[in-house]
């Protein structure tokens, strides 16, 4: 072989190694709030409730991190989704609301390395009165959702695509769970 | 050969960054849980937890002052139960990269509490160390609250 191909194939072996890692590895782009709102919530109950959402347990998305939920990004999915769905009056902010939707994130599992990503969200939802502080809801949920290379090749893409997912799987879980509770 | 150095370069940036030394622990505690009534444990071991953990989890709760047992199902009534998820990570050896701590309601399996540490490569701690931070974690948010 002379000098030439031989460079060419260690350039073409180069670029496959980089293709590789972009395909297999997954780092650092957080979930989209607007990709984690679902996109078909449709109640038929209408509660004539006002609400106000709380989140908790959620991480912003580090440099050198994989993609996580930030507690304001799931906030403001969940509070689109209720918007959409017209399951209360309004969403309220600040201190108001005739109740309190609190909803702690209690783990985000996400695979490092791989072809297809299967992550799941395990929350949990609670559903407070505000006037009396009584407990109307408590409910675990736990979704998963896979993205496979055919979806996205690149890891962090595929990665994040699979957290949404599964975040958006979950918020539409928890606000059916409100809508069959007697309220 | 210039295609190599570049190749050898990639490989040190790549190197250099997934060496950071990254440190996070969290704690949090449901508005409406109260876990200053929680006396009783139930851990129950991640179906594949091949390194113990749940024995470790078992084990630190023990010395503070609680009675545990452990198993796939409780045998007597618990006042809370406990899962996790450990990941492991090698390099040189193998080492606990991240631990996330859940005490549920043993009815619903709704989330009372949650702690998670994560400790990269160049500031691991071992696995009875990091069971030591996330436990202490959570439970000393509970004695704020």
């Amino acid at each position: 072989m002379t000098r030439q191909p031989l460079a060419l194939a260690r350039r073409a072996t180069a670029a496959g190694l980089v293709a590789t890692a972009l395909a297999l590895g997954g780092c650092a782009t957080p979930a989209h709030q607007e990709s984690m709102a679902p996109v078909a919530v449709q109640s038929t109950k209408k509660l004539p409730f006002t609400v106000r959402v709380e989140t908790r347990g959620g991480a912003a998305t580090g440099l050198v991190d994989s993609s996580n939920v930030a507690d304001a990004d799931l906030k403001a999915a969940i509070e689109t989704s209720i918007r959409q769905s017209g399951l209360f009056k309004s969403v309220t902010a600040g201190n108001e609301g005739d109740y309190v939707l609190t909803v702690s994130i209690a783990g985000l599992d996400k695979p490092m390395f791989g072809g297809a990503f299967t992550v799941t969200l395990d929350t949990g939802w609670s559903l407070v009165r505000a006037s009396d502080r009584s407990v109307v809801l408590r409910k675990a949920v736990r979704s998963s959702h896979t993205t496979s290379m055919s979806e996205a090749f690149v890891g962090t893409t595929r990665l994040r695509l699979a957290v949404e997912g599964a975040v958006r799987k979950n918020i539409s879980e928890g606000l059916q769970a409100i809508a069959d509770a007697p309220l | 050969m210039k295609a190599l150095i570049k190749l050898a370069c990639a490989g040190l940036v790549l190197a250099a960054l997934t060496g950071c030394a990254i440190n996070r622990a969290s704690a949090t505690v449901d508005p409406g849980a109260n876990l200053a009534t929680v006396k009783s444990f139930h851990v129950k071991p991640h179906e594949k937890d091949e390194r113990g953990v749940h024995q470790l989890i078992a084990d630190n709760l023990r010395k503070r002052g609680y009675q545990v047992t452990v198993g796939p199902q409780p045998s007597v009534a618990v006042d809370a139960t406990v899962t996790y998820v450990d990941k492991w990570m090698w390099d040189i050896t193998m080492y606990m990269l991240e631990l996330t701590i859940n005490f549920r309601e043993p009815r619903t399996d709704y989330p009372l509490a949650t702690g998670n540490s994560l400790h990269t490569s160049l500031t691991r701690l071992s696995p009875p160390e990091m069971v030591d931070e996330v436990l202490g974690n959570m439970l000393k948010k509970e004695e704020k609250k």
